[in-house]
């Protein structure tokens, strides 16, 4: 008998019921939350298992600065610093237009003035 | 062992991390500014200390680049800060789209932008209407009645723009 069948005569056993008594039952029941109450503590920190994981994959504690921590810290440093780089070129950018508004020949309002814009699309401009 | 060191790896990027949001300084309060920013940004003394810290810096670059200004550059920022910061964000942000829009424009277009806007000036409201303008709002009488901080070698004007109280950049 293979497992497959196994499982398909358990399945017809458990479809029938067992028809078990309340001292059982009760056994059962407390052998189950038993397993669930484990499951939950194991459950709940996921996280430091599967760094546990990846740190003993990597040889262990004493390269874990050279082959995680400094990498890490690495990108971390490089995207602030593009972060940063962008918005200071978004800021002088915005600076330097804004100052062109303020000092050009042109008024604010022509700016502000969709109709001006649309007036300025014509085919004929 | 490995945990702690996961921990602290994890703590150092969060450190990173709100070091690379936090505003690195402090931007000066009004009567933080110095003498020469406070006579520059005078229209803006009264919304100053609302102002965003982008703003601030924004508006403290203006006043910087402000001394190698023209005479005429100098009183024509002098007479629309205030109308510009009043505006709304979105409004700053679409007067900037289409500066840059204009500015893209072909020099001998770009020279007549001037003499366009006159005769633009000159069409019938109505047909100005037509073209999507909106009633310019006549300048409120806290504008009329502030008078430029500098004085401009031409006599002050009224300002260029009805500004919309709103907050923002």
């Amino acid at each position: 008998m293979n497992e497959q069948q196994i499982a398909y005569r358990i399945r017809q056993h458990l479809n029938r019921g067992l028809g078990l008594d309340a001292g059982k039952l009760a056994r059962l029941k407390a052998a189950r939350e038993q397993a669930l109450a484990r499951q939950r503590v194991q459950s709940a920190i996921p996280i430091l298992a599967w760094a546990g994981n990846v740190i003993g994959k990597s040889g262990g504690p004493s390269t874990l600065v050279p082959r995680v921590l400094l990498p890490m810290v690495v990108l971390i440093l490089g995207l602030t610093a593009v972060n940063h780089w962008r918005d200071s070129q978004l800021a002088a950018e915005l600076e330097e237009i804004d100052a062109a508004v303020l000092t050009g020949d042109l008024p604010l309002d022509a700016y502000l003035d969709k109709g001006f814009d649309a007036w300025l699309k014509r085919p004929s401009y | 062992m490995a945990k702690a060191a996961f921990v602290l790896t994890l703590w150092l990027c969060t450190s990173l991390s709100v070091l690379a949001a936090t505003p690195p300084k402090h931007l000066p309060t009004w009567s933080e500014l110095t003498t020469d920013q406070r006579r520059t940004l005078a229209p803006l003394a009264e919304d100053w200390d609302n102002f965003e810290p982008d703003r601030k810096r924004r508006w403290i670059g203006i006043a910087k680049r402000y001394p190698n200004m023209k005479p005429d550059e100098q009183a024509r920022v002098q007479r629309r800060m205030q109308a510009w910061a009043k505006l709304t964000p979105k409004e700053r942000d679409a007067a900037r789209a289409r500066y840059k829009k204009m500015e893209k424009l072909p020099p001998e277009k770009k020279e007549g932008l001037k003499e366009k806007w006159e005769e633009y000036n000159r069409l019938p409201e109505q047909e100005r209407r037509k073209l999507g303008s909106t009633p310019r709002k006549p300048p409120t009488t806290a504008q009329k009645a502030r008078p430029p901080a500098i004085a401009s070698p031409e006599q002050p004007a009224p300002p260029e723009v009805a500004p919309a109280p709103g907050p923002g950049r």
